[in-house]
Parts: structure tokens; sequence; C-alpha cells
């Protein structure tokens, strides 16, 4: 029993880590981007807001950084495991399974990238992420459509794993409720892309 | 101590695990994994006079409908040992954790069944012996677990291993993958290898059920009893490849039997039979089948078929109590019974004969057993509904600690047998393989098989003249005569299928011979036998079990008298 | 309407030989199934090239979708011979042997594997001895009825060829065990040795390898509710698991 085997606990930490803190870290981002329709200025305020927040570092390596890369690293390694056959098996709930590992390479690459330029990028230049800073990238058409992949990748990651998620912690036990669950989900993921889009578009200028 | 069991149906494991709890250690050997065995497609239920149904049900009555369903010819004490560990038998599958239907209050349901008055049959649906199978391989399971058990999932019994004395001191049997032959010596042998419905080539058994192990020691000296008489189902959907089994159920459910006479709807079981309508037993619900589609021509859509109808009943309760047959039915004829009547015709289902046996079921040769439908015991001339998951069951249950008892008396056990008895039956077996691989004649023993299909569903079937028999006979002879003449299109050494087959073909034109001879020389009707040259049944001459010995010229026959210590033969009246 | 069935096979001799595909054409009869089609080819074992072939070798025994034997791969899909129907499939219908279980011969493969997991996860209620001890404990109707859902599974592994998850790379038990330890594990006897099973799932290959692609329950012949087994075993091994860390 050790890492990387199919342990029962560190399987069920990777499902919880999707969800918290890393779902949650998704919304707050969708929120926060968002505040760019208010304007540029509403929007830095914002952003200047949340670097206010004490012991800043230390909470987003124990908060972020670390549920992060446990969840990603067993993540490539789950999908490593499984033998994907939507070819064969045309099943609503295959295409969706095999979504979940694309998505998640995807949102991988993503995410690096983004964290990169936006956050460890900054923290060696010293550059402080504002409104133009993201409009100078958001305003070039091949980087406003990486984020836009990058975003609805990482929505239909977390929407779908919140319908995995309850079936793997016992919530949603018979296929009524997990149907509903699956309705609920989608209308999730249209929402959530809906309002990341509009983000996208405000940040773009 | 070491017994071999051959067979994984119900006989087989309950066997197994009885050897096994007495301290035996076991060898098992079967041609599928054991859940695969012939015994899965028992639908119905099996009986066990529980009596909780209110009905004044008892282990008598259960005792004299199994010995008038059977028209007398079983031997009645072991019948009513059966019936009377028949309720033991159930508490103990259902502690396995049988999923049996239960009342409201939660103790097993019980239902009617063929040729009773009271509800006497203990069912899981209408998968019982699924469910059964199941539940003993599980415990098999858990012996092989342990490692008291040892399994041979692909192997194919070919002969008993018999020492100078006569007594037998092991098998030989072949790996199906690697076409290995082997000797295995043990101290007690127990064949449970089931029916032989491929004899007749397209019926309710599965293609394993071949009785080629029975065939084969019947050559080596065991004599096969009651062949003649073979239990046709009333209702199976006639098909190309099988005659796929709708349960009795449907019936003791309040299914019934009807086909159209002057446009109307006719309801002759019950026209015929108003005392137990529907649920007549078999061979007299096959007879009428049979006589209103072949000798009144009033099949429907001028077919040999009639409506076995369950159209009148709460489709919920039809999918809790018959599930597993209306799906067979949906799955293979593509209408739905809950609607519309199934079509079905009687089909080659249970041999009542089998290997003879004495009462601890030992054949005639010492340390070789046999129980379950190989066996000859429990059914006389007719098997009624449900009684043959009891059979197997009880025949298994007895036949392994049998088999220990007559371990503990024996002189000197397998292991101090020379080496050179199993090399001798080992070099036997080999070269008849050998001979099978050279066979390079021109007939295919796959069309040899369909036709010896054809001989016995026409001349060996639900009604027997005194010609067709003759006719049938001659015709065996010939087939066996082609037989020599098989040219094997396959002769690789790694999963041949063809090289198995042909031995197997060969036991079963021994077998088919001994059922239709046995049929030809027993002047009477009784039970499934049913000769319209002489319509009565004729205790005087014929209240004998037949005991067919091998011989090199065909099968000779004995007749031994049958023990109706119990119960005084009486009329057998179900109208 | 043809007048022929046109069958592709692939063909193999044991599981390191290289498959070959080869085609049939057997003569078309209303009513068949691919079974009955291979039957045909046994009595006639000749190629659609008119070349004399050893006859195809695959498993079958009851013919009637209850022995799970016959299991294959036909037209890419996995499923049982016996109940498929040719009046109802596409042709050409091509036939593969199941991919994730080693190949004995063209369309048989060996699957102990299946029956190994059912013993690994003690597939079974402990009973003293198979003797009688008078009437086992009273099961209430309902309960019953999805627990006979389960027990009609019949281990055909077509639930094992459609998951993503258990392959070659993967040591996931699949799903068919998970639903008998459910069952077992709620069965009034079996119940007093769920521990055991519960231990055995929470180890390595166990239910969390599951990942939800839900292919078990459409792939499965029986309707079997694997998936709600399934769901309902995640959430009685976290409660297991969480009871257990807390009374350390």
């Amino acid at each position: 029993m050790g890492f990387i085997t199919g342990n029962f606990l560190e399987r069920k930490i990777h499902s919880f880590t999707g969800i918290i803190p890393i779902g949650v870290f998704l919304l707050e981002h969708l929120i926060t981007n968002s505040f760019a329709l208010k304007g540029p200025e509403y929007y830095n305020q914002k952003i200047e807001a949340f670097q206010q927040i004490p012991f800043l570092v230390p909470i987003e390596i124990l908060l972020i950084a670390i549920p992060l890369a446990f969840h990603t690293i067993l993540g490539l390694y789950y999908v490593y495991l499984s033998k994907n056959n939507v070819l064969h098996y045309k099943y609503f709930r295959n295409y969706m399974f095999y979504l979940q590992r694309i998505t998640a390479i995807v949102t991988f690459l993503f995410v690096i990238y983004h964290a990169y330029t936006a956050r460890i990028a900054r923290a060696i230049s010293g550059i402080e992420i504002s409104y133009e800073f993201m409009n100078g990238i958001l305003s070039q058409p091949l980087f406003f459509i990486i984020y836009l992949v990058g975003l609805l990748a990482a929505v239909f990651h977390f929407s779908n794993g919140i319908y995995t998620f309850a079936i793997s912690w016992g919530i949603t036990l018979g296929p009524r409720s997990q149907k509903i669950l699956q309705n609920v989900c989608t209308a999730l993921f249209l929402i959530m892309s809906g309002a990341g889009t509009v983000g996208l578009i405000a940040l773009a200028g | 101590m070491k017994v071999i069991v051959i067979g994984g149906g119900l006989a087989g494991l309950l066997s197994i695990i009885k050897a096994a709890e007495a301290g035996a250690e076991v060898d098992a050997f079967s041609l599928v994994p054991f859940k695969r065995s012939h015994s899965i497609c028992a639908q119905g239920g099996i009986n066990a006079a529980l009596n909780t149904k209110g009905e004044n049900d008892s282990i008598q009555q259960h005792f004299e409908d199994t010995i008038v369903g059977g028209d007398f010819l079983a031997n009645q004490t072991p019948v009513k040992g059966m019936v009377e560990a028949a309720p033991g038998l159930i508490y103990a599958f259902d502690r396995m954790g049988v999923m049996f239907n239960r009342t409201s209050e939660g103790f097993i349901d019980l239902r009617m069944f063929g040729g009773v008055k009271n509800r006497r049959t203990a069912f899981a649906g209408a998968t019982t012996g699924q469910q059964l199978l199941y539940a003993l391989d599980e415990q098999v399971r858990k012996w092989v677990a342990a490692g008291k058990v040892k399994e041979y999932i692909g192997w194919e019994f070919l002969s008993a291993v018999i020492d100078d004395e006569g007594l037998c001191r092991g098998i030989t049997a072949q790996d199906l993958n690697s076409m290995e032959i082997h000797a295995f010596p043990a101290d007690a042998v127990i064949l449970a290898t089931g029916g032989e419905g491929m004899i007749y080539g397209k019926s309710t058994n599965s293609v394993i059920c071949t009785g080629s192990a029975a065939g084969a020691v019947y050559q080596q000296g065991v004599s096969f009893a009651n062949g003649e008489f073979v239990q046709f189902h009333p209702t199976a959907m006639p098909g190309d490849d099988k005659l796929r089994l709708m349960s009795e159920a449907s019936r003791g459910e309040g299914g019934r039997i009807w086909t159209y006479k002057d446009g109307k709807p006719w309801y002759f079981l019950e026209e015929w039979y108003p005392a137990y309508g529907n649920l007549v037993p078999r061979d007299i619900a096959s007879r009428a089948i049979y006589k209103v589609c072949v000798e009144m021509g009033l099949g429907v859509d001028g077919k040999n078929q009639v409506y076995l109808d369950l159209t009148h009943k709460d489709p919920e309760f039809l999918e809790v109590r018959l599930g597993g047959i209306m799906e067979i039915y949906r799955n293979f004829y593509g209408e739905d019974p809950v609607k519309v009547p199934m079509k079905i015709f009687p089909a080659p289902h249970y041999f009542m004969g089998g290997m003879y046996v004495d009462s601890n079921h030992m054949t005639d040769i010492p340390g070789l057993f046999a129980a379950g439908e190989c066996d000859y015991m429990y059914h006389g001339a007719n098997r009624l509904g449900a009684n043959s998951l009891l059979s197997a069951s009880y025949s298994g249950y007895i036949c392994g600690p049998n088999a220990i008892k007559y371990m503990k008396g024996m002189k000197k056990s397998a292991a101090d047998v020379p080496q050179s008895v199993f090399d001798r039956e080992l070099t036997r077996q080999k070269d008849i393989a050998e001979s099978i691989y050279r066979m390079d004649g021109i007939e295919n023993p796959y069309v040899i098989h369909e036709e010896l299909g054809e001989v016995m569903i026409t001349d060996v079937g639900v009604v027997r003249y005194e010609k067709s028999l003759m006719r049938g006979d001659n015709k065996l002879q010939e087939l066996m005569e082609r037989f020599k003449n098989i040219g094997i299109h396959d002769t690789g050494r790694w999963a041949n299928e063809v090289v198995p087959f042909v031995r197997q073909l060969w036991n079963m034109l021994q077998l088919a011979r001994v059922i239709t001879l046995g049929a030809f020389n027993r002047k009477e009707s009784r039970g499934s036998h049913y000769m319209p040259d002489y319509p009565e049944r004729n205790d005087d001459q014929w209240l004998k079990t037949t005991k067919a010995y091998w011989t090199e010229s065909g099968p000779r026959f004995e007749y031994e008298d049958v023990d109706v210590s119990l119960l005084k033969p009486r009329a057998r009246k179900y109208d | 309407m043809l007048d022929y069935i046109h069958l592709k096979i692939k063909r193999q001799n044991g599981s390191r030989d290289f498959p070959r595909w080869e085609e049939f054409k057997v003569p078309y009869k209303p009513n068949m199934n691919v079974l009955s089609v291979l039957m045909e080819i046994r009595k006639k074992p000749v190629n659609a090239n008119g070349e004399k072939t050893t006859p195809v070798v695959w498993d079958c025994s009851c013919l009637e979708e209850v022995c799970g034997a016959c299991t294959m791969i036909i037209n890419g899909n996995v499923r049982q011979a016996c109940s498929a129907l040719i009046d109802k499939m596409p042709q050409p219908i091509t036939l593969e042997p199941l991919s994730k279980f080693p190949v004995v011969r063209d369309l048989k493969v060996d699957r102990e594997l299946l029956f190994e997991h059912l013993k690994k996860v003690k597939a079974w209620v402990n009973i003293d001895g198979a003797f009688d001890l008078g009437p086992g404990p009273r099961v209430p109707e309902r309960e019953r009825r999805w627990m006979y859902e389960i027990s009609r599974c019949m281990t055909c592994g077509c639930c094992y060829e459609a998951c993503p998850n258990f392959n070659s790379r993967s040591s996931f038990i699949g799903p068919a065990p998970l639903a008998q330890v459910l069952r077992f594990n709620k069965h009034p006897i079996g119940a007093m040795t769920q521990e055991e099973r519960m231990e055995t799932i929470m180890g390595e290959g166990g239910i969390t390898d599951c990942g939800n692609s839900q292919n078990c329950i459409e792939a499965c012949p029986k309707n079997i509710p694997l998936t709600t087994a399934i769901a309902q075993l995640n959430r009685d091994t976290t409660i297991h698991g969480i009871k257990n860390w807390f009374r350390k």
C-alpha cells in the first residue's frame, strides 16, 4: 500500500481535492474575472484586495499548490491507467469519461502556462497582475483562444468531476439521482462557461 | 483419501462439498467453469414439502406424487429418502444465500407445479437452477481457496481406470487446450456428468450434455438403466440451434395452453384433464400437444406449435416470478410474452434413465459412483417438474459421504495400485485419440451428429411405434458404419475441438442404441414411453428396471424388479 | 436480402500466434444467430475463397444467454453470440475474441481471472457446512429482489471488456465482483464477514480504481445494477474507513 498504487486513501484525497480546494479556487477565479465587467478600475481594486491577504504565499502553497500538484500528478497517472474505448462503446457516460481525461491534460497544460505567466513570472519579475496586464495577453486572438480552451476544459473537468465525486463518495446511488445530478452538472457547466467567457471578453477589452 | 468428482453441476458440486467437509481431498474435473454447467438452465424451482402455504402438504404426499408421476417405475425407498431430505436441503441452500422468492412475511415462497395439487416448489424467479448452482459454486470456491479442492477446468473425462480386481482406481482425462491426456489416481470417482440431450441433436440441454462420460463407462462395464425413458418437455421454443425451455412454472403461475379449433381458442388440456388442467405431468402434456399438432393438424399457423398464454396475468407479477424466461423469449423470439402468447412445442429435455447405481449411488464398478441426471434413480418413467433440482442435489448430497464411507472400508488405497494399471488405460486412451487424429475419410462428424438427432427425434420421440424403433436402430447402425469413414478437418494439437467431438459422438451413438432398443423391447406404455402398439401399462411383465450392458454387437438387456415396498402400484390418472 | 451470411472472423492459434482474418459465406436461413452460423461452418469448413480450413474454435454451452460462455466481440461490441440474431445485424459481421483475456484459440479465451477475482473478494456466504440447521434467516421480499438481480451475474466478462479502467496497466478488480461484495455484505449471514470483503476492496485494485465511466451497466447483458452497487459500496467503504480511522 503506497503512493500511486490505487490505494483507497490516496484516491479519496484525489477526488476530494478536485472539489476542495481546487474547484473552489476555480470558482474564485471566475468571480474575480467577472469583476472586469465593471471596468478596469474596479477589477484592479479587487485584485489588489486579494494581494493584501495576510500570509498569502503560505496560503497559496498549502491550499493551492500542494493540493493542485497532488491532484495533477495522481490524476495524470490515472489517465495513463485507463485505456479509452469510445470508438466501440458509444455511451454518453463513456464520452464523458473520455472527455474528463482529455480535459485533465488540457487543463494541466493550461494551468502550467497560466501559473507561469500569471504567478511565477510575476514573482520573479515583480510585475503586478492588473487589468492592463491581462488585457495585454487576451487582446491577442491566439492567446484569447488558449485562455478560452483552458477555461472550458477546466470548467468541464470541474462540473463533470462533481458528478463522479458524488458517486465516488456514495452520495448519488441510483440511476435517478445520478441523472438529476447529471442535469445539474450540465447546467453548472453552461453557466460557468458562459460567465467565464464573458469575463474573458471583458478582460480582452 | 482422494476423491475425483467429474462434473460441476448441482450433483457434482454438492458431492465435492460433502466430500471436502468429510475431510477428503477432492480433484474436481469439469468441461466448463462450474458456473457454466447445465444445472444453470433449470428454471422453475425445486420441490420440498415445506408446507408453508397452509395446504397440509406433507412428505408422504410429495412421495406419492413423485411415485405416481413416475408411473411406479422408481424404486420407492430411495425416493422416500429424497423427499424426506428435501426440506433440509432447501434450508441449507437458503443459508448459502440462494435468493428464493419470499412471502410477505419473509418465508420461502412456494408455487404450483405439474402433477401435484399443493404448492411445493421453492423458486428464485425463473432461474432457480442458476441460483442453486451459483450458491454451490461459491461454496466450492471457498474450499478451493482453502486448498482442499483442486479444480481441473476444461478437462474432459475419458474413462475410468479399473484395476485387475475390477475396482475403479482413478480416471483418464484430457486437457482440452493442450490436448494432453493424463491418468489421475483416486480412491473413489463420482460421475456427475448430467444428461445426454445432444443425442437428440436439438433439445433443451446445453451443448456439453453429450452423455459421453456415461457412454464411456457403459462400454467399460457399467450398466445403463431405463435408457428408454426420455422426458419431452411440453413447452419449449422451437429453434434452429436449440429448443429453449419455457419453464413449467409458467403454467404453475397460471399459464394456459391453447390452439385454435373452429376459429376459437381451444384449451385442450383443460378440456381433457379437468382435474389437473394445464398442470398435468409433462409426458401427458407433451403427448396432448403432439396429438393436437401432428395427429389432428391443429397447430398454430399450421406448424408444430401451440400457444402458452400468460397475457392475462399482471406484468409485474410475471416479471418477479418468471422474469428469466420472459427475457429469453424476448431476446430470442423478439415478442413480449406479457402481450402475446408464446409459441411452444415439446422438446427432449430430461433423461430419467442413466447409469445403474445401488442405494449408495455406486455403479456396477466398485469405487465408481454416479449422481445427478446421469444416474437413473429417482424418477421412474417420468419426472415431475422441479424434482430434478431436488434429485441432483440430494444424490450429490449423499454420494459424497457414501464415497468416503466406501474409501474407509477399502483394503488398499489407489496409491498402492501398481503404476502399470494406470499406464495401461492411459495408453489405450492415447491410442484412441491418435486413431481419431488419423481419420481421413469423407464423413463430417457434425453432419453425422445432426443425422443422429434426426433419427432420434423422428423414430424415438414422443410417440414410438415398434416399426419406427426398428427403423431407428437400423439407421443408428448405419451411422456407426459411416462413423468409421469420418475425416477430421482439424489435426491441430492445440485446443482442437473436432477430435474430442468425434470421441463424444461415438459414445453418443452407443447410448442412442441403448435408448432405442430399450424402447423397442419394452412392450408397454408407461410414463414418457408411449407405444401405440401397446397403449397400456403392463405391470405383470414390465414393472421392471431395464439394465443395458455393453457388448461388441450391441446392448444386452437384463431386467430387475422395482422396489414397490411403500406404495402399491395403482392406475395413474390425472383427468 | 442477401442469400448468404458474410462473416469476418479473427483467428489465432494460441495467445502468442499472430491473428489473421478469415472470411466466410454461409447460406442464409431465417432466425439464425451467430452460434448457429458457426455451427454451419463446422459442418462445412470452407472459407469465402472456397479454401478448406479448420472449423472455428469458440466457447459455448447453454445457447440461451444464461451461462455466459459464448461472450465475444461482435461488430466491435462485447456480447453473447447466442443471442446475437443475424436478422438484426448489419453485415459483414465481424467476430473477435475478448481483447482483455488471453486467447486460447480463435474466439475462445481464458477467463480464469474472473473467478480468481471472485475468490479474492470472498464472494460467498461463509456457512459452517452444507447441512440442515433448520430454516435460514427470514428475508424481506423487497431486499431479496435487488440481491437476486445481482446474483444473476453469469461472470461472462462483458463489464470487464467494456471497462476502460480494467486493462493490462491497471490492477482493477472489475465491476462484477464489486457487485457480488455488496450482495454478500447485505445478506443476513454474509454480513457477519463483511469486514474481510470490505478490506479487500479498499486495497490495491479495489473499488476506488473505478473511474465512473459506467460502461459496465451498459454492457451488462443481464442489466445488473452494477453502478448502483458500486456507488453503494463507495458509501459503505467510506463510512467503514472513517469509523476504522477513529477507532485506532
